[in-house]
């Protein structure tokens, strides 16, 4: 895939990667004791905490990861020579140098092909020759 | 269910009946259009251009101007997000109830990043346009070369066989 393309899919992924950071954390969070005048919430199965306590450190890890990943690709973008008159005089020169060349081509074909047709002629004519010259037995 | 019965085509092919022994009898194509048209209610424009931001009421973010530094920029508004997605958490854990300015501003700096990758995608047409033009001036040169070759080792070839042929 081409650099830009990778640089859209990697916003999307971080995008991605935040907003799911945000929702699974607070879907999942444990109850948490707010004031002193309620009482203390009652003690979750254990099974959420246990795996729980990583995910924060797991999902920010994979959110800084994206993102060094994003300055590696902009990184990567080839330098940016010029403005766009710059690119566009040096498409003008490539496109009158690409003429000078092709014409050039043209001329060496079509003398190339009129010496492969006097060959050829001659070559018939050699043969022709051959064939008179040489006696039936 | 009423069902109704396609429209008719419409009556111009009469305008071909001798298209076959004389074609100027017949009307010419119509030229192509250009400007902006209108097809089944919706109106397209022939020149595609990337719209700006104003034009789709975002606020832009990078500076303007006629040459904009994309790495710099892109790097900026990368960390301007990092600090944006901090600030979210923060909000959640103290005020969580004014979340939704923060999203905003998060989704303003992904609509800012993605307008400026859209906009790198002209400058890369231009390159690979180069690339391209520099590929089959190179090729056609070394077209150049092989024919000048083959014509000169021909000439050798003929006049080695001329040789031969006269000290026979």
């Amino acid at each position: 895939m081409d650099i830009i393309s990778q640089l859209q899919e990697q916003v999307n992924s971080i995008a991605a990667l935040a907003f799911n950071t945000f929702g699974t954390l607070q879907r999942d969070a444990p109850p948490v004791r707010l004031s002193p005048n309620y009482p203390e919430p009652p003690p979750n199965p254990t099974e959420d905490s246990a795996n729980f306590a990583e995910q924060p450190k797991l999902m920010s890890a994979a959110l800084v990861k994206a993102a060094k990943q994003f300055d590696a690709l902009v990184a990567a973008l080839p330098p940016s020579e010029g403005g766009e008159e710059a690119q566009l005089r040096r498409i003008a020169e490539l496109q009158a140098e690409n003429d000078a060349v092709g014409q050039e081509l043209q001329k060496q074909l079509e003398a190339a092909e009129k010496e492969l047709k006097q060959v050829q002629e001659l070559f018939s004519q050699a043969a022709d020759n051959c064939l008179n010259l040489k006696k039936p037995d | 269910m009423a069902t109704a019965t396609y429209p008719p085509p419409p009556p111009y092919y009469r305008l071909y009946k001798d298209y076959l022994e004389n074609p100027k009898s017949a009307p010419e194509p119509p030229p192509p259009i250009e400007g902006t048209y209108i097809c089944f209610g919706g109106s397209y424009t022939t020149d595609d251009v990337l719209p700006s931001l104003e034009d789709q009421g975002v606020r832009q973010l990078y500076p303007k101007g006629p040459n904009i530094d994309f790495k710099k920029e892109l790097r900026s508004l990368n960390r301007e997000l990092q600090l944006h997605i901090l600030e979210l958490a923060d909000v959640l854990i103290e005020r969580p109830s004014q979340y939704a300015r923060r999203v905003e501003e998060m989704s303003l700096i992904f609509k800012n990043l993605h307008h400026l990758l859209n906009s790198l995608r002209p400058h890369q047409a231009r390159a690979t346009l180069i690339h391209i033009l520099e590929l089959q001036i190179q090729r056609r040169k070394e077209a150049l070369e092989d024919i000048k070759r083959r014509r000169e080792e021909a000439q050798r070839l003929l006049k080695e066989s001329l040789a031969t042929l006269d000290g026979q």
